[in-house]
């Protein structure tokens, strides 16, 4: 039923005095100060069409959480990253699929700029329609420089609503505001006071799935890159799939290279998502595995491909390719270097001459000679030092 | 005489018995609704009435309130059935579901003939500012005389005998005070006892369902069916619902009565006075004690004041959503600014337009503290008050107007010192959200003069019992126009 007023959390917000560590635009953390977070209902979307205009409630009466930040972000980037950490918290804890394109993740910005040593904030300028994050960064580095310039020329800015365009990569004007709106909160009387028991509270948090953060802090110690975390942690899905594989992978790393290099190409060329990736996660952790019981990584790759390609499983793949174990016994690599080089004595002379082309030559004959049962890293490395001592 | 003027317990008898039907009772309570002289109805619900009744054809024994014909005052969301809270802001309006007490009447094969008139959105207490013009009282022909508000059509219809009971809403003193003036006996439960889903929100910290019977086991007969957990309003109560008609009949000895020297003091009407002393003298006869206290003076000359202001904030906020695009009619405009300045200025009359003015004032920012925050401090204190007593106390009684149907003109809705603590003292069960009745108390030149009693919080089955107690004093059980008594005072 539409309300004329909106339910908000105004006189006790379910958090205050908070905050979040992002990294400033030079790589330094830094905390951003939170003031308040606290549900409010969602109420009405407006669609505004050429001769008229058009009220959608279907929202109207669904909670939001909104989270309100202090002045505290000094450059788009801050602000872009406090943007994605809260999206990683929201998303983490199940909260929200955090798809700002959708609107399940909207935010307003405000900015304000002052010179040097002033102890009062500028006017502040509300920009809206900001429906990435990139945007946010973007939107606020003109807005910066925009009022920058104003300021600079002795025009004072002016208290208004402006909207991104993305096209231009401008802020464009929307509405110049009054002073702010009185809205007359008072206590919501069909409403009864709701108390959260300590058992509610304290097993909320417990119950809390692992957040972004502390996954990230686990891939690291697992040996994986800051980077590969990343990377696997930037779609919660793709988290989900490598944590459905780590149980009965050897080594977290080569599952998450298989993730992000082989998988992720599979997944670009079909134009499908990681949830619609055929294979179970611990399928692509014994195909992960494979390669460190010593099968080469494209031995491990043709695997793969047939896995995929004919649906049977990696050791039936293995069997059909005749796909080998590669020796790794050095002595018989080294036995086997020495008798092509035995055999090559020309090839020798042409590598001391300086034609290091030769060598390429005398490690295809071994690798010939091994019938694939050699890792070339392995053979490469045996040449060069035996090579030497002739 | 008709079945119609009796009790629901005897019309059931007679249902169950065959001496009536369903189908007989709604016809003639419909003609009755026809011929009704007083302005009691928005709508009377013939073929909607006629057709539901026409279905009633196995009487259910173990249900007192199959084939009951009501009424329900029209600011209850009634499903296809138009519903302005006499307003005509509202006009055309027509809900989409039914409140949850229509629901539950429907539910037991009750069968509602019509809705009733009230005060504009049931802000005002004098039966005259629906948009349909004054409702009048049916003990005065003449129509000089108010049936009081803003349940005036639900208390006219009750009285004049068309239904046995009728539902109302009462946020300051809605059912009770037109109880008074109409003969009859008028219900506010505890607060949260009954749900408030689809009664249309005025002041919602006030806000009750109550109704109008003519006996007091009527009254807790309904309580129990109306009664209840409701998810649909969260501010309905999870405690069981009882057996309230249980304790009827029981002795009062050693009850436990308060009544309020101020509230005494400020009654002036000599038939009244003297009704109510005698009243009590029998109550003390039957073993109860009686005892005055003070409320403190200042404390009961400041509910009006305090009631206004947080009605009228809530109100503002309540009915912001009148605004000619989303219900009633649209007159357009250029802007939706435009759209809603008209249909604003042209639904809602003076009145009402005046309460905005004052709630909205009372709840700018540089106002709250003194007025809207003062308001709710002053409300704790008259609760804080209110519960002292009744921590040593099991009732207050207390006279429930300060005489009879006011005549027409002689009261507006303006803030006056005429009455200031007779007329406005019942607020204090809104304030406080206990449970509180009002009984005929005697009758002064053919018209009505009623009493109220407020017990303890979800403790009806006790009010019940004390109120029959009463009942049976006064002798006017079933008291009605066309079942006139004299009564025992």
């Amino acid at each position: 039923m539409p309300k004329g007023f909106q339910i908000t959390q105004q006189f006790r917000p379910i958090g205050k005095e908070g905050y979040l560590t992002v990294l400033d635009k030079n790589g330094n953390e830094k905390k951003i100060g939170i003031e308040r977070i606290h549900m409010e209902e969602d109420t009405c979307k407006q669609l505004h069409l050429a001769d008229c205009s058009l009220l959608d409630y279907n929202r109207a009466g669904v909670p939001l959480v909104e989270i309100v930040s202090k002045p505290e972000m000094r450059s788009g980037t801050e602000a872009m990253h406090y943007v994605e950490a809260i999206r990683n918290i929201v998303v983490y804890s199940g909260t929200s699929d955090g798809k700002m394109e959708e609107g399940s993740l909207r935010c307003d910005v405000n900015i304000s700029v002052r010179p040097y040593g002033s102890t009062t904030f500028g006017t502040k300028v509300e920009i809206k329609n900001l429906n990435s994050t990139k945007n946010i960064e973007s939107a606020l580095d003109y807005e910066i420089a925009r009022q920058t310039s104003l300021l600079l020329s002795g025009t004072p800015v002016q208290q208004e609503t402006r909207r991104y365009d993305e096209a231009s990569g401008k802020t464009v004007l929307m509405r110049v505001k009054t002073d702010a709106v009185d809205y007359k909160y008072f206590p919501e009387p069909n409403i009864v006071p709701i108390k959260l028991s300590d058992e509610f509270v304290n097993d909320a948090i417990a119950t809390c799935p692992e957040l972004y953060d502390s996954k990230k802090e686990r891939y690291v110690k697992l040996g994986l890159s800051v980077t590969d975390a990343e990377i696997i942690l930037s779609d919660i899905k793709n988290a989900t799939y490598f944590e459905g594989g780590l149980a009965n992978a050897k080594s977290p790393k080569g599952l998450a290279n298989w993730l992000i290099v082989e998988v992720n190409a599979y997944l670009n060329k079909n134009g499908i998502a990681i949830d619609e990736f055929p294979l179970k996660p611990e399928v692509l952790a014994e195909i992960s595995n494979m390669q460190e019981g010593g099968f080469t990584h494209k031995q491990c790759a043709d695997i793969l491909n047939a896995v995929l390609a004919e649906g049977i499983s990696p050791k039936e793949a293995q069997a059909k390719l005749g796909i080998q174990l590669m020796v790794s016994n050095d002595d018989e690599v080294i036995a086997a270097v020495n008798a092509v080089l035995d055999a090559n004595p020309q090839s020798i002379a042409d590598f001391k001459a300086g034609k290091d082309r030769a060598i390429g030559f005398l490690i295809g004959q071994v690798m010939k000679s091994a019938k694939g049962k050699f890792n070339p890293a392995v053979v490469s490395k045996f040449m060069n030092i035996e090579i030497r001592k002739r | 005489m008709s079945y119609l003027d009796l009790s629901i317990r005897e019309i059931h008898e007679a249902l169950v018995n065959g001496e009536t039907t369903p189908l007989e009772l709604t016809k003639e309570a419909v003609a009755r609704a026809k011929a009704n002289k007083e302005n009691a109805f928005e709508t009377i619900c013939e073929k909607e009435a006629l057709e539901f009744a026409s279905s009633l054809t196995e009487v259910e024994k173990d249900n007192v309130f199959y084939g009951i014909p009501y009424i329900a005052k029209d600011n209850f969301s009634t499903k296809d059935i138009e519903t302005t809270a006499s307003s005509n802001i509202l006009k055309g309006y027509v809900p989409l579901f039914d409140a949850t007490v229509i629901t539950k009447l429907k539910a037991a094969k009750a069968v509602m003939i019509g809705k009733s008139t009230l005060d504009e959105l049931a802000m005002g207490g004098t039966g005259t500012t629906g948009h349909l013009g004054t409702t009048y009282n049916p003990y005065d022909p003449e129509h000089k005389r108010m049936v009081g508000g803003s349940s005036c059509g639900s208390a006219a219809s009750t009285a004049a005998s068309i239904v046995p009971f009728a539902l109302g809403s009462d946020t300051g003193d809605s059912v009770r005070k037109p109880a008074s003036l109409a003969g009859l006996v008028g219900l506010k439960p505890t607060w949260g006892r009954i749900s408030r889903f689809g009664l249309f929100p005025f002041a919602p910290s006030l806000d009750h369902v109550g109704y109008f019977t003519r006996n007091v086991e009527d009254s807790a007969l309904l309580l129990g069916l109306l009664s209840g957990r409701d998810d649909k309003d969260s501010t309905s109560s999870f405690k069981p619902v009882e057996k309230y008609e249980e304790k009827i009949g029981e002795s009062i000895e050693g009850v436990r009565i308060a009544c309020i020297k101020e509230i005494d003091e400020s009654i002036t009407d000599p038939a009244l006075l003297k009704k109510y002393k005698v009243s009590i003298d029998a109550l003390r006869k039957q073993g109860a004690i009686v005892e005055s206290v003070e409320f403190g003076k200042d404390l009961l000359d400041s509910i009006y004041a305090t009631y206004i202001v947080i009605s009228c904030a809530e109100a503002t906020s309540n009915n912001a959503n009148l605004d000619g695009i989303k219900f009633g009619p649209n007159y357009g405009g250029k802007t939706y600014q435009d759209v809603m300045m008209t249909a604003r200025t042209k639904g809602f009359s003076e009145l009402i337009k005046r309460r905005f003015v004052i709630g909205s004032f009372a709840l700018m920012r540089e106002n709250q503290d003194v007025l809207f925050l003062r308001a709710q401090k002053n409300r704790a204190k008259i609760v804080e008050k209110t519960n002292e007593i009744l921590s040593k106390y099991d009732f207050v009684l207390t006279p429930a107007a300060p005489g009879v149907a006011p005549l027409f003109g002689a009261k507006s809705d303006k803030l006056s010192d005429e009455y200031l603590i007779a007329d406005n003292h019942l607020a204090i069960g809104n304030f406080s959200g206990l449970p509180s009745i009002t009984l005929p108390l005697g009758l002064e030149d053919g018209l009505p003069l009623g009493i109220n009693i407020m017990g303890r919080a979800f403790e009806e089955k006790e009010l019940f019992k004390v109120a029959s107690a009463f009942e049976n004093i006064t002798g006017l059980k079933g008291l009605s126009v066309i079942n006139k008594k004299e009564g025992n005072l």
